[in-house]
């Protein structure tokens, strides 16, 4: 991925189970340092998404590096920047920390 | 989530992204899409950069999709249909380039 350059990713998830599930998510960017240069242009997170009994999804981000990570010495020496997520269960009256969304 | 400790001038924080979430694409109609983007960065050894024609065409068939969401109210047809993506101009999601190349390239193309 180039600094600067809009990229797309791919995530996949599935709901194993026999019911619905209303999930959310929220990501996390190692190294930690890097994540202030991460821009989501669109992702599928913070939003609660359905997925069906069984169903199993593309979940699609599209995002780019900011063009000031290259002149960043720090991250001289990094080379991958990990980008996880982690989907879990949206229960009745639970609120995320939303951090100004919506 | 990490508590930040660092006083540096940027923090991490997580943010929403700037254009909102992409409904899902519960009936797979941009899947072919995505398949081809990911069979390109196979090919070019995931190198993002190669693959940017393919994650165009991907994001322009979201564009295109209008579907209604599964769930309550999509059987009795209640819920509103929703675009998979709300439609950008190209330039905007940082494809200027790509655009220019297509109008060079088709006179080429026999």
């Amino acid at each position: 991925v180039v600094p600067g350059e809009t990229a797309l990713a791919f995530y996949r998830a599935k709901n194993p189970t026999d019911k619905p599930v209303i999930g959310i998510s929220t990501y996390n960017v190692v190294p930690f340092e890097a994540g202030q240069y991460f821009n989501k242009i669109q992702c599928f997170c913070f939003e609660e998404q359905r997925l069906n009994p069984q169903e199993e999804v593309d979940m699609p981000v599209f995002f780019y590096i900011d063009p000031e990570f290259a002149e960043d010495p720090k991250m001289a020496k990094v080379d991958l920047i990990t980008l996880s997520y982690t989907f879990f269960e949206a229960k009745e009256g639970q609120k995320l920390p939303l951090p100004g969304y919506q | 989530m990490s508590t930040a400790m660092n006083f540096s001038s940027k923090s991490f924080t997580p943010r929403p992204p700037d254009k909102g979430a992409f409904p899902l694409d519960h009936f797979g109609e941009c899947s072919a899409f995505k398949e081809r983007f990911m069979e390109c960065l196979r090919r070019s050894g995931y190198e993002s950069a190669a693959c940017r024609q393919s994650a165009k065409a991907y994001l322009e068939c979201r564009m295109d999709r209008r579907v209604r969401p599964p769930g309550p109210g999509a059987e009795t047809g209640q819920a509103s249909p929703q675009q998979l993506m709300a439609n950008e101009p190209l330039e905007k999601l940082g494809f200027k380039d790509l655009i220019n190349e297509k109008s060079e390239e088709k006179p080429e193309k026999s």
